[in-house]
């Protein structure tokens, strides 16, 4: 096929939209510190990046990068000499400025530019001196065709300053300059490539250098960079790994002032409010010009370009570097209890300027005469430095990139979150983070500034004991508001008796809002949407620390001022509030503050959409009043809705307020509160937040929850005690859903819209939420008012028909007779159930034609689609055979744990029958199951999956797989860990899962070895070590951009992809998640499929989806979408007895499925041919459709959307607006020869591995058991060294291993990430040097020795020797470090022992077994979550208590015996094994120091220890 | 939902019947007084499942709200668990005494252990709301003006006029009987149903605003009758909910012998003669001292057990063509339908308490009555058959007999009522409608219950008559 000319990003096409493109990166920079320049700077440079060359991401053609760059201080001498050659003469350094532009191929446009470019020079008083063509050689660099096609014309532009202005002044013109004709030309319609114009920087100071192009590239590409005469003090570099293989010449990092590994999760609110705080801004250097600045944030910019914007807007109107810096990304002070008070005053000053820029990030940033790095509150990035004694700095994402003599190494450190890393190059000196920001926050009294201008809200309320009321129409106004038995039960009640977001099992198959019959509320139109991949969600329960929902709320002043006036604003705590404390904001008439209350109820009419749109109209015009007539808050009221006043939904209200004041620019200068009947729920409240509320009162919530109490449904609290609850109740949900999309804190979250519409109308979404995908599109005004009307009818009904004087049950969470359509209904169950236990094929038609005809069509996206059969059908016969076609199937990935040992037992030999592939789940695997049992039976399961928590992933786990499944999302819970109850914990299952009985699993959020698209890479490489047979899965779920994502783990290597539904999933999970997250698998699959063939990476990965798959027809749909595999989870377990009792969570299962009663388990009825049988008739329905449509095999099946059409024949009064043609659009094939199934494998790379080494020299050991030594260098691009070698081990010696010390191998160097990765009992590893992150990753039963090179002169125990992550999911095995290791250090440790010489952040973070010692200190937030194992940690300052969190465990004295000998041999075996100096002197004085220590003993495994001591007493 | 782990914890009780040798001398109620206690304990078994197949299509008909009354009961909120029953049923103090529980049948703990006592908690409910006078009139607030008809007062006919009232239409309903009720106030024995709980629910209805008629026949040549063409002019709509009341006969030799009734003649005048004067009049069919045989093992024949019994029959025998079920459910009988099994029902259980052994045959057939010269019935002749109702030979046998009563089901309604007013009747004789739809092939002429869909459960009469009524509202809307 022919391909198509691109130049840029191909636009939205189908579902694929550019928006939603991904990148991530290695980030690096090398300087002297004295700021001398020098050529070697430019050297080290070089090799720092092209030594993280597997950070970075290529697409299918090898040498088109995606992206590469280098900034560096503006080289005065090179430039003396190119301006000379091109007739210009320079003036002195400062003076003039140099900038890299990106212009059109085309001439005549390309001429335009310039001439243009040339004239605002002049305009802003500048003097233009010249242009100069940059030299490039694509050639030599071998830049792929993708990057060439698309390359700009790259030209240099010299401007000279006007006389009489100093430097800063001149950057400011130059600022003007660049922001004005890149806005005037960018978007200049009569430019057919106005994308391709870009300013790479234009400055005095630094220049920019980048292209698309991969780190080796960058510079045979620019000869310039090869001059000798090319010299600098600092070099920043940059190699990307985007998501997509599209071209992006100006995508490419850095930026002007900064590098980014990251990604800012709130992207949308920060650049709507900074777009709305450009109508308050007022700037004293600026003055009237700063208008030409606008919009300050570009558009059609990645995240990253924005984020550079807004830096350079704070910048060069007045702040420093250093301060811009800290407003944009602070520190976690909120929860902060140990940080200094003043410089805690000066982030909650700058708080009420701005919202943080929330997001993982490693940001290198620069402006000539600093240079400095900062990590983001949380450490989700590495960034590892080594400072030189002959002054040189060199950090980046890994350490180990630039080769340096260990006598020269002066210290090893690391950035730590949230702490600046800034070198002054003035004073030649790197300043520590205390020092840079002490300046900053003593150059204003903030701490007096807050304390006389915030106002907190509990200030205000005058009336602390609120008056509970329940007025007499109370069920009257429920049943308007859309109340059900429901809500109350499932909802409410536990939200106020549990103190959170409530559970609930088994996934979600009603219906979609947009097909169901009932008049859902607006809020169920919405879906939310989480991090996957390239950005980790966020652990809002062991992660507290660093959540906060603290809000400063009401009018803001101005951004680019410091003034105590700015930070006059209302602080509130939760953004939920109570009827006292909204009465008391509403009467307010102090602070120079008013609220003016705003009706956004309408009278009731005939009906008409009109009357609701113009009140809406009305309420915006209002708000924007207030605002003029000095009003500070509005509230927007819906509590004069009665008999003839409807409400307008409160989002509705909430969102076309907030984004009408957007557009006016006056959005941050009033405070919108909403008061109503309506938001109840945790995802209300969510959306009403990220649609721009800052505070919300559900009233009618609390009158609910007291009648309810009257009723005696709750305990005798007071109404307040009551309030409090659902607050705190709320509160967590809300946290979880942000910690979801992996952001922190609520002010970020706050109209950051994190969400897409399914079934909006574009005329809804224009007007009310505008920037919210909506891809269906669906209900529009007409619908939405209808229902609206619908619900008030049900409270105030004009006959007694209606007149019921109980809430209705709609059954949306349980099925009810009449209420809103399930998929699976009594019907489909108990046919199901008939034709698979006696493998009937009537009863099956039966179920598969209702399910087709009726549920799925009632509830699905799916169901709405029709084949078109082909004229030229195919005779059954010619079909491929069902025998090959179940060998596509698998079922779901259900724990053990989740389910029964019966049930897991049951599909895995059904699986194995047919071939096809039944998935472990997270919960581990009993390795009894790996042996084959008589008759060829086999209960392995064939998937093992590897999901956040590790459980049971050891060496032999992986060994003994076929696929190797790493769980990224789950679609009932996309962004959240699984939940196993700590009732379905028992012996056994703990034992499985290396964890303690009885204690609730949850797994985290992350996985902590995947924050990033090249972590992905990484684990995959490393699975792909563990288990070369295996192939790799990585299993998304769906969501707008999960197309992107899914490019993005293909380049990353991944051998198969799962895109699941929204809608499946089995065991427990909270209810906000299992309805209100993810989309379903039809856009996902289908996005997929286009993006990948566009991108020509289809062909290189196996696509599978699941998620309510339960007929043939069902795959049908999925194949020509783009899957070739599927998977099935609830009907298999439907076919063994489940009855959807929805009860998983509660341990009750009454078929014994999903259940670890023993008594219950009895009951247990399922067999694997009840599987067998109905999988096999699923694979007869799909080869009588193939036939039909004339497909003989299920390959050239795939993708052929044009086989489907929508069915007109069903007419529904909410599907009429319903639009499919994005789902429909064929992939388009942009790339020469695109294949659109999977028909090659990737290229793993795995022939580089320093293993193939090990392995050959290993040979007597892993035959014979012989002892061998084995001694080699190694570098950071030797990764996961002794993987493939475990591997080896255990084929040979399975789960036994070989006896201790059996191989030895000594490594001298820098390791690469993931060192002795799962590595197996009988191998040791000794590493001279240091290691990057992922250290003894999985360890299984292997020993593990690092320590720094014997040659180098600095305290191991002050300096950093491994990277972040290590030892995460270790399952037994040692391990010795001399120094200190990054965060995050012995996550879910389950059974390691290890020792250390100290550690950052979250050290121990949910350990379930094994030993840590820590020799030295730790960092905040210390064994959240530990709940086995023990630490001991030498606390010589008896600080230790204020570091930890001590939700589960507690801190003793050693007194014990056996721990102390246990303490001391470890101890002991340090000092042997490293020689470390600290152990030596703890050694010495035994006695004393011991009393330095402290365990860390959890609370439940304590009392697991005295229960088995118990049992042993009993027995003896 | 009720208490996770009851259903563990607690076995199924069922409230026990009064002992059946003193339930057996009068005509009262069988029950016994409800255990609140108790009654929360059962409620707790419930699962509150996430499909409640007790409401799917084959648990109840009129798909009660069974998990959330359950919870009520276990939480001891009884009026609001009231509230709750009353939404979906119109008539549960009949349903909640007369209905065999379908819905237990459907009830997902049936699956591995015994189903919850739904049918006690459902007549538990209602007693406590006619104890504590929670059933009121509710009068519609405004009226439409329209008219509507309904020829027969049985569980479909006042269902549907309930409905159709609340709506705010005028409804009259026209009984050809003494008393108002239909098969619920003849057909169905006071020991099952105490009829002054129909006169008070017909106390409501009146209060309500709704007319009855009895002794008017619609349709008939006797005197009160109103002619069809009649009332269809007066009213915009009619609703036919007449029955089905034609009964299946037996047309073997000897058939006109004297004592052979068809059991709704036994049962009914049974009941007149009780309620007009407590059996002194003397006007119904006596068994006392008989050899009595019922023929048919359904309800009906039970209910002609229980009237026997307690008239003092000398012997009794109940004839089933059916084998006797299994005990557990057959192969073909897989749950959630009803289980088609072993029961002993009231009348089985006095009968064996009297006589010491449980009065039923199964797979027999009668041959032919036996009759005395004075035309007596003296007896029958029967045959056992196989499973497919085919005689085995050699097993005749005869019977000592002096009454014997045919309870073997209905085959439609009696059609007179509609002559002239082009209603087509089905294959089965009934008025032909769709479910759900109710129409029939006369726009304004609509048809709900035993007359549609043939005979079947008062429950079922329910769901038809609500059905009806919202058809016909949206007809008249």
């Amino acid at each position: 096929m022919k391909r198509k000319k691109l130049l840029r990003i191909p636009l939205k096409t189908g579902l694929y939209d550019p928006a939603y493109e991904k990148d991530s990166c290695g980030v690096g920079m090398v300087a002297n510190i004295k700021g001398i320049p020098s050529r070697q700077i430019m050297e080290d440079a070089y090799l720092v990046n092209s030594r993280m060359d597997h950070r970075g991401g290529c697409g299918f053609e090898e040498n088109t990068g995606d992206g590469a760059g280098i900034l560096v201080a503006l080289p005065h001498n090179f430039c003396k000499k190119i301006a000379k050659e091109i007739g210009i003469k320079l003036p002195e350094k400062g003076s003039y400025a140099v900038g890299n532009i990106f212009l059109p191929q085309d001439e005549k446009e390309r001429d335009f530019c310039k001439k243009e470019i040339q004239n605002i020079v002049t305009l802003e008083g500048q003097i233009f001196l010249g242009w100069r063509p940059v030299p490039v050689d694509p050639k030599k660099a071998d830049v792929g065709p993708a990057a060439k096609l698309s390359q700009p014309v790259i030209e240099q532009l010299f401007v000279k300053s006007a006389a009489g202005i100093d430097q800063d002044e001149f950057e400011r013109n130059l600022y003007l300059i660049r922001k004005q004709f890149s806005h005037r030309l960018r978007t200049d319609k009569n430019l057919t490539q106005a994308s391709l114009l870009f300013a790479c920087s234009l400055s005095s100071k630094v220049i920019v250098y980048k292209g698309m192009l991969t780190p080796t590239q960058l510079f045979p590409f620019f000869p310039d960079l090869e001059q000798k005469s090319f010299e600098t003090h600092l070099a920043m570099v940059h190699s990307r790994f985007s998501t997509n293989t599209f071209p992006s010449w100006d995508r490419a990092q850095p930026n002007r002032y900064m590098c980014h590994n990251g990604e800012i999760n709130t992207l949308k609110g920060n650049v709507n409010l900074i777009s709305a705080r450009q109508g308050v801004a007022k700037s004293e250097l600026f003055g009237e010009k700063l208008k030409d600045l606008f919009p300050i944030a570009e558009p059609d910019s990645s995240d990253s370009g924005n984020f550079d914007n807004i830096l350079e807007f704070l910048m060069l109107t007045g702040r420093s570097l250093q301060e811009s810096i800290m407003m944009m990304i602070p520190e976690a002070w909120q929860s902060n209890t140990i940080m200094n008070q003043k410089k805690r005053a000066f982030y909650e000053y700058s708080s009420s300027l701005m919202e943080p820029w929330d997001g993982p990030a490693s940001i290198v940033f620069t402006d000539g005469n600093y240079i400095g790095a900062v990590l983001d509150r949380n450490g989700l990035r590495p960034s590892r430095y080594y400072v030189t004694k002959d002054d040189k700095v060199i950090m980046a994402s890994e350490v180990g990139v630039l080769p340096v003599d260990p006598e020269n190494v002066l210290m090893k450190g690391r950035l730590q979150p949230g702490k600046m890393f800034l070198i002054d190059f003035e004073e030649g000196r790197m300043v520590p983070d205390e020092e840079i920001k002490e300046k900053i926050y003593k150059a204003n009294p903030y701490q007096k500034w807050i304390k006389e201008q915030i106002v907190p809200l509990e200030e205000i309320v005058d009336n602390k004991e609120s008056n509970p009321r329940i007025a007499d129409d109370l069920i009257s106004r429920m049943q308007a508001f859309g109340y059900t038995v429901e809500t109350m039960q499932f909802m409410l009640l536990p939200i106020v008796r549990e103190l959170r977001d409530p559970l609930g099992s088994m996934g979600n198959d009603a219906a979609l809002a947009c097909l169901s019959d009932k008049p859902r509320l607006i809020f169920d139109y919405f879906k939310q949407l989480f991090a996957q991949v390239t950005n980790p969600a966020i652990d809002s329960i062991r992660e507290e620390v660093i959540m906060s929902l603290e809000c400063l709320i009401g009018p803001e002043g101005n951004l680019l001022s410091c003034l105590p006036e700015n930070a006059h604003r209302l602080r509130v705590k939760n953004p939920i509030i109570s009827d006292a404390e909204l009465e008391s904001l509403q009467k307010i008439d102090s602070h120079g503050w008013k609220t003016k209350t705003i009706d956004i109820t309408y009278q009731k009419g005939d009906g008409d959409k009109k009357d609701m749109l113009s009140a809406l109209d009305r309420i915006c015009q209002e708000s924007e009043q207030a605002i003029e007539q000095g009003f500070s808050f509005v509230v927007l009221s819906d509590k004069k809705l009665g008999p003839k006043r409807i409400a307008i939904s409160s989002l509705l209200a909430c969102s076309s307020v907030h984004h009408h004041l957007i557009r006016k620019e006056k959005r941050t200068r009033i405070g919108i509160i909403v008061e109503t009947g309506e938001a109840r729920e945790v995802h209300h409240h969510c959306l009403l937040i990220g649609y721009g509320a800052d505070a919300i009162n559900p009233y009618l919530a609390f009158e609910s929850l007291w009648q309810a109490r009257q009723d005696g449904l709750l305990d005798q609290i007071s109404f307040d005690e009551m309030v409090q609850a659902y607050k705190k109740g709320v509160a967590k949900g809300i946290l979880k859903v942000m910690a979801k999309m992996g952001i922190s804190t609520l002010q970020s979250y706050k109209g950051a819209q994190i969400f897409e519409a399914v079934g909006l109308a574009d005329e809804i979404i224009e007007k009310c939420f505008p920037g919210t995908a909506s891809r269906v599109q669906g209900v529009n005004f007409d619908i939405l008012v209808n229902e609206m009307e619908r619900r008030h009818e049900l409270g105030f009904p004009k006959t007694n028909l209606n007149n019921v004087k109980v809430l209705p049950n709609p059954g949306d969470f349980h099925w009810r007779q009449g209420g809103d359509s399930h998929m699976w209904d009594p019907e489909t169950i108990s046919d199901l159930q008939e034709a698979a236990r006696k493998n009937n094929e009537d009863s099956y038609w039966k179920f598969a034609n209702y399910a087709n005809k009726q549920t799925t069509k009632e509830s699905t996206l799916r169901g709405l689609l029709k084949f078109k059969y082909s004229k030229t059908p195919v005779e059954l016969s010619e079909v491929e055979s069902e025998k090959e076609i179940v060998k596509r199937f698998a079922t779901g990935a259900m724990s053990l744990g989740s389910i029964s040992t019966e049930a897991h037992e049951s599909l895995a030999i059904a699986m194995n029958k047919i071939g096809g592939k039944s998935n472990t789940g997270e919960g581990g695997e009993d390795p009894i199951r790996y042996k084959a049992l008589e008759g060829g039976i086999s209960k392995r399961s064939a998937i093992k999956q590897v999901a956040s928590g590790r459980f049971g992933v050891t060496m032999w786990y992986l060994t003994n797989s076929d696929e190797l499944q790493i769980k990224i999302a789950q679609g009932a819970k996309p962004g959240e860990g699984g939940e196993l109850p700590g009732r379905k914990v028992d012996d056994y299952i703990a034992k499985i899962r290396y964890s303690t009985p009885g204690v609730g699993l949850i797994s985290p959020p992350p996985h902590h070895d995947i924050y990033s698209i090249e972590d992905i890479a990484q684990l995959i490489h490393d699975l792909k070590n563990a288990n070369r047979e295996a192939r790799i899965s990585v299993k998304l779920v769906s969501e707008i951009g999960v197309g992107t994502i899914a490019a993005g783990v293909v380049k990353a290597k991944t051998d198969h992809l799962v895109i699941c539904g929204h809608d499946g999933g089995t065991g427990a999970s909270p209810l906000t998640s299992i309805k209100h997250a993810g989309l379903p698998w039809e856009l996902g699959i289908a996005e997929t499929h286009q993006t990948l063939v566009m991108n020509n990476l289809r062909s290189r990965v196996v696509l599978q989806t699941d998620g309510q798959i339960k007929t043939g027809r069902d795959i049908a749909i999925a194949t020509l979408l783009g899957a070739e595999e599927y998977g099935f989870a609830t009907a298999p377990l439907i076919t063994l007895g489940c009855i959807m009792m929805r009860k998983c969570h509660l341990n009750t299962c009454p078929v014994g499925i999903a259940t670890q009663d023993k008594e219950l388990r009895k009951k247990f009825e399922g067999d694997p041919e009840h599987v067998i049988n109905y999988l096999f008739m699923v694979a007869k329905e799909l080869r009588m459709i193939m036939a039909k449509l004339g497909f003989r095999t299920v390959n050239e099946m795939v993708g052929r959307v044009d086989c489907l059409e929508v069915d007109q024949a069903i007419d529904h009064w909410k599907r009429e607006g319903l639009d499919f043609s994005s789902i429909l659009h064929p992939a388009e094939i942009i790339f020469d020869n695109t294949e659109v199934f999977h028909t090659q494998d990737q290229d793993h790379g795995l022939e580089k591995a320093l293993d193939h080494e090990l392995i050959k020299q290993s040979k007597n050991a892993i035959e014979k058991a012989e002892k061998v030594h084995i001694d080699l260098p190694v570098k950071n691009i030797n990764r996961v060294v002794g993987t493939m070698l475990s591997n080896e081990v255990s084929k040979v010696w399975e789960d036994k291993g070989l006896p201790e010390d059996t191989i030895n191998i000594k490594l001298n160097g820098s390791a690469g990430q993931s060192l002795a990765s799962w590595l197996a009992k009988g191998i040791t590893i000794t590493l001279e040097g240091d290691a990057n992150d992922y250290v003894g990753k999985g360890l299984s039963g292997g020993k593990l020795i690092v320590y720094p090179p014997k040659k180098s002169s600095f305290k191991p125990e002050e300096n950093i020797l491994i990277g972040n992550v290590a030892l995460y999911g270790a399952t037994g095995g040692e391990a010795y470090f001399r120094g200190v290791a990054a965060e995050r250090f012995c996550v879910r440790n389950s059974g390691a022992k290890v020792v250390i010489e100290g550690i950052g952040d979250h050290g121990c973070e949910y350990m379930t077994g094994g030993r840590a010692v820590i020799l030295g200190p730790v960092g905040r937030n210390f064994g959240a979550g530990m709940s086995g194992g023990m630490a001991y940690v030498y606390d010589p300052e008896d600080n230790l208590e204020q570091l930890c969190n001590l939700d589960t465990f507690e801190l003793e004295k050693l007194e014990v015996k056996e721990d102390i000998d246990e303490l001391k041999l470890l101890i002991e075996n340090h000092s042997t094994y490293t020689d470390s100096a600290v152990a030596k002197k703890i050694l010495k004085d035994w006695k004393r120091e011991l009393n330095l220590f402290k365990k860390v003993m959890p609370t439940d495994y304590k009392r697991v220890l005295q229960e088995e001591l118990r049992k042993e007493k009993k027995v003896g | 939902m009720g208490k996770t782990t009851g259903f563990k914890e607690f076995k199924r009780v069922v409230e026990p019947y009064r002992p059946a040798k003193e339930r057996v001398l009068d005509f009262k109620e069988i029950y016994t007084e409800h255990d609140e206690n108790g009654l929360s304990t059962q409620a707790s078994r419930c699962m509150d499942c996430g499909v409640p197949f007790c409401q799917s299509n084959e648990g109840c008909p009129v798909y009660n709200l069974i998990p959330e009354w359950n919870d009520l009961v276990y939480q001891n909120r009884w009026e609001e668990a009231f509230e709750r029953l009353i939404e979906t049923n119109n008539f549960p103090e009949i349903t909640g005494r007369v209905c065999p529980a379908v819905c237990e049948g459907a009830c997902v703990l049936g699956i591995t252990e015994t189903p919850v006592a739904i049918k006690n908690l459902e007549a538990a409910i209602s007693d406590k709301g006619l104890e504590n006078g929670w059933f009121k009139a509710a009068p519609p607030t405004n009226r439409t003006g329209k008219k509507i008809a309904i020829v027969g007062s049985g569980p479909a006919g006042l269902s549907a006029a309930q409905e159709l009232n609340f709506a705010g239409h005028t409804v009259t309903v026209y009984e050809r009987d003494d008393r108002l009720g239909g098969l619920m106030m003849y057909g169905i024995p006071n020991m099952k149903l105490e009829k002054s709980i129909l006169d008070f629910r017909v106390e409501i209805m009146e209060q309500e605003g709704i007319s009855f008629f009895t002794r008017t026949d619609i349709g008939s040549d006797n005197k009160n009758s109103i002619g069809i063409e009649e009332l269809s002019e007066s009213n915009d709509v009619i609703l036919l909910a007449t029955g089905a009341t034609q009964p299946r006969d037996l047309p073997i030799p000897n058939r006109e012998a004297e004592g052979i009734h068809f059991a709704m003649d036994f049962l009914r005048a049974n009941t007149k003669s009780l309620l007009d004067s407590n059996h002194k009049d003397q006007n119904y069919i006596n068994a006392k001292d008989k050899d009595v045989i019922v023929i048919g093992g359904g309800d009906t024949g039970t209910d002609c057990i229980g009237t026997a019994l307690r008239h003092g029959c000398k012997s009794l025998t109940n004839f089933e063509i059916l084998p006797q079920p299994p005990v557990e459910r057959a192969e073909d009988n897989p749950w959630p339908i009803f289980p088609k099994t072993y029961t002993v029902d009231y009348g089985h259980e006095e009968s064996n308490e009297l006589f010491g052994s449980d009065p039923r045959v199964f797979s027999i057939s009668g041959k032919k009555f036996l009759k005395d010269d004075r035309g007596n019935l003296t007896g029958i002749v029967t045959v056992e058959v196989d499973n497919n109702f085919k005689e085995i030979s050699e097993t005749e046998k005869e019977w000592k007999a002096d009454l014997i009563f045919l309870a073997m089901g209905f085959l439609g309604p009696e059609d007179y009522v509609v002559k002239n007013l082009q209603v087509d009747l089905d294959e089965r004789s009934n008025y032909k409608a769709e479910h759900n739809i109710h129409v029939t092939s006369n726009p304004k002429v609509f048809a709900a219950g035993d007359c549609r869909r043939g005979q079947s459960l008062v429950v079922w009469a329910i769901n038809e008559g609500r059905a009806a009524a919202r058809e016909i509202n949206n007809f008249l809307s």
